[in-house]
């Protein structure tokens, strides 16, 4: 019976400080539950925190975003205003040109015919006094041919600026389809551009294929021509050298190219990429609007469906390779 | 002669527990009466009553301890809320105790009075320290740098900072039969002992060395002049810095770092506060790792205090691991303890707690310095 109940007694202070330990355990154990109870209260709130600030940060950028369409579509309208005025303020230089030019053979004709009626009027009085002498016909015959010639030379000369003036700025203004002799349509444009290419000291030729009609916009080309000898004038003499320009028409099979090229000092090839973006100058101290290359390069692509490329050597010169569809009706 | 005992005792009533850790000692004694001992208990036990038994026992011991995380021994392994004690028998080596006060607001004089009450007591010139702290009031490394200038190099300490299981309420030191905070308790072994240690870590660089360019104590505010907080949250995706992700800390220009855990941080002021000061000029790097990398290092700890150990017969292992190592651990934590008793003979006395911070120089006869979740392994004896 002793060593039993001694081991009962052994037994039973083993099973309570089993059972004290496990108590321990289970009371390790619930702390440890509360404490991952409470850590998952505390995720699901920053969670909830978090998810929050997601739809707010979400809602302020529908905002930017609907502010920045908002803001492009007035960029683009402004843009596209600042190209409207862009050409306005070329057809008021052309029509200043074409007073200018228009000028000089109406002031002939004006001299001519004051002299002519001058000496008509001393002429007629000669003949009502009777004291006409066979020299004084002559003389008078002589001064009324000749003024006669210089009028109708120089009123013809009008007619044909007329004439010419008139058909670029219809086609300026109007941007109307119609078929035309391309190279030259193109010696056509120059003749607009002579009041202000007889500032300078450049040589501009039209070369290449007589032959090419092309249905078209031809008021797209006048821009585009007029553009670009700007742009050449403006920025590739800055030393004012005499430059030469040469345009250069030809058809590659369904294709034609118009080829324009100035020996002028090139662009850097930084600048390369950026010519035809608009705003883009170099020149905005001296009035420069960023504009003119790029309405060619929308004249092009979008009227005339056809590519723009342009290579450029500093100090040697610029080539712009216009590639338009014979036909893009 | 040189004789160390362990008793572990997991019942987690104060009486039995103690009661079971003297006898056990008192078996593994064999009528040998023990000049000093260590005690690490987990929080909730009575402390003073586990005190006063072992001093009725021990009239004579020299005792320091306190309060832990978690305990491990050669007995029971790896527990929680646990009591271990371990006691040196010699007869050629003294070792004796001191403790100092008011260690956080004057740590020069606690250490000094500490040192000097251990040192008093003996008639040999001191070998080594070892050292439990308060730890809840973060100026842990201040106390240590303190207890390093007061010893100027004459002997290394290792030790720890006590802890309460990540409550972060109130830890105890124990000196003889006081249950003490805001002390510096310290064991000093005089005479002709043998030691040496091991120190793992197992983190590796996350981010890229940098810069404290500006820190106040232990708060971090900017590194390499941008704000501490934002440098952590470039690492961890936006998250907040935590204990998982440690800085590793360089001082002048040294290839060997401590490191420093983030406890918490300030969104206002973008700074991060740590368990321990930031040196400002120091270098730093976050720091991450995983399970395997605890396990392997303090393998690493107690492999090369084997390897350094300067004689043939230890006689007893210290380990110092981090609580936050445990924290990593999970419930794998009982493995890190698994790990290091492989290298160590079943019947060979081992005994260590889970800290708030260890105390070890930085590197074999180099200043002593705080470490944050790194393990430390300290091999004792005499031949």
């Amino acid at each position: 019976m002793e060593p039993n109940s001694l081991d009962y007694e052994k037994q039973l202070k083993q099973l309570n400080k089993e059972n004290r330990i496990l108590t321990k355990k289970l009371q390790r154990s619930q702390e440890r539950q509360i404490q991952l109870e409470e850590n998952n209260q505390r995720k699901e709130s920053l969670f909830k925190r978090v998810i929050l600030d997601l739809e707010k940060s979400r809602d302020i950028s529908e905002q930017q975003t609907m502010e920045l369409s908002a803001a492009l579509a007035k960029l683009k309208t402004t843009q596209e205003q600042l190209i409207k005025s862009e050409k306005m303020a070329a057809l008021g230089n052309l029509v200043a040109g074409v007073a200018h030019e228009i000028n000089t053979p109406v002031g002939n004709s004006v001299t001519a015919a004051s002299t002519l009626a001058e000496e008509t009027t001393s002429f007629a009085n000669s003949v009502s006094t009777g004291k006409l002498k066979r020299s004084t016909l002559n003389n008078y015959l002589e001064l009324a041919t000749e003024a006669s010639e210089i009028i109708l030379s120089n009123l013809q000369r009008a007619g044909e600026l007329i004439q010419s003036f008139k058909q670029v700025a219809v086609d300026r203004s109007s941007l109307e389809r119609r078929t035309f002799p391309l190279k030259s349509y193109l010696s056509e444009i120059l003749v607009t551009l002579e009041p202000q290419l007889k500032k300078t000291p450049h040589l501009i030729t039209v070369t290449g294929d007589d032959t090419i009609q092309i249905n078209s916009y031809p008021g797209a080309f006048a821009q585009i021509v007029t553009n670009l000898i700007t742009n050449s004038i403006t920025h590739a003499y800055p030393t004012n050298k005499p430059g030469y320009i040469r345009l250069e028409v030809h058809q590659k099979s369904e294709q034609i190219v118009i080829q324009y090229q100035d020996d002028g000092c090139g662009i850097e090839e930084q600048h390369l990429n950026n010519i035809f973006e608009p705003f883009f100058t170099t020149n905005r101290d001296q009035g420069g609007s960023g504009l003119g290359m790029h309405i060619v390069y929308n004249l092009v692509t979008q009227k005339l469906k056809g590519v723009i490329k342009v290579t450029s050597q500093v100090n040697l010169g610029t080539i712009f390779t216009v590639t338009l569809p014979l036909s893009d009706s | 002669m040189f004789k160390v005992v362990v008793g572990h005792s997991n019942d987690p009533d104060s009486v039995e527990a103690v009661a079971e850790i003297l006898e056990q000692c008192l078996e593994s004694l064999a009528g040998e009466i023990p000049q000093a001992g260590i005690l690490f208990a987990a929080f909730d036990f009575d402390h003073s009553l586990i005190l006063k038994e072992i001093k009725q026992q021990f009239p004579d011991l020299e005792l320091i301890g306190g309060t832990s995380s978690a305990e491990v021994s050669s007995r029971l392994g790896f527990q929680e809320d646990s009591l271990t004690l371990m006691l040196f028998c010699s007869d050629e080596i003294e070792i004796t105790a001191g403790i100092g006060y008011e260690a956080f607001q004057n740590p020069r004089a606690a250490a000094k009075q500490a040192i000097e009450q251990a040192q008093s007591k003996s008639s040999q010139e001191m070998s080594l320290g070892l050292s439990f702290i308060d730890g809840l009031h973060l100026g842990s490394s201040k106390i240590v740098k303190a207890i390093e200038q007061e010893l100027a190099g004459k002997i290394p300490v290792f030790g720890g900072v006590t802890a309460d299981s990540l409550k972060f309420e109130q830890t105890y030191q124990f000196y003889q039969e006081e249950v003490c905070t805001d002390v510096i308790t310290m064991l000093i072994f005089s005479g002709k002992l043998l030691f040496s240690a091991g120190i793992g870590n197992g983190w590796n660089s996350l981010s890229k060395p940098k810069k404290v360019t500006k820190a106040e104590n232990n708060i971090l505010h900017e590194i390499d002049g941008k704000p501490a907080l934002e440098f952590y949250q470039y690492y961890l995706n936006d998250s907040s810095p935590s204990l998982k992700y440690p800085l590793a800390v360089f001082e002048d220009n040294s290839d060997k770092f401590y490191l420093r855990v983030p406890n918490t941080h300030d969104s206002q002021l973008n700074s991060v506060q740590f368990f321990g000061d930031i040196p400002q000029g120091a270098t730093v790097q976050i720091m991450e790792t995983d399970a395997q990398g605890i396990l392997n290092s303090s393998q690493t700890s107690i492999a090369d205090a084997l390897k350094n150990y300067p004689g043939n017969k230890p006689e007893a292992a210290i380990i110092f691991s981090c609580t936050t190592r445990s924290s990593v651990l999970g419930i794998a934590a009982e493995e890190e303890y698994k790990g290091i008793s492989s290298y160590l003979d079943s019947d060979f006395p081992s005994i260590g707690f889970y800290t708030y911070g260890e105390i070890a120089p930085l590197q074999k006869d180099g200043a002593i310095c705080l470490h944050n979740e790194t393990a430390i392994a300290l091999i004792l004896g005499t031949k």
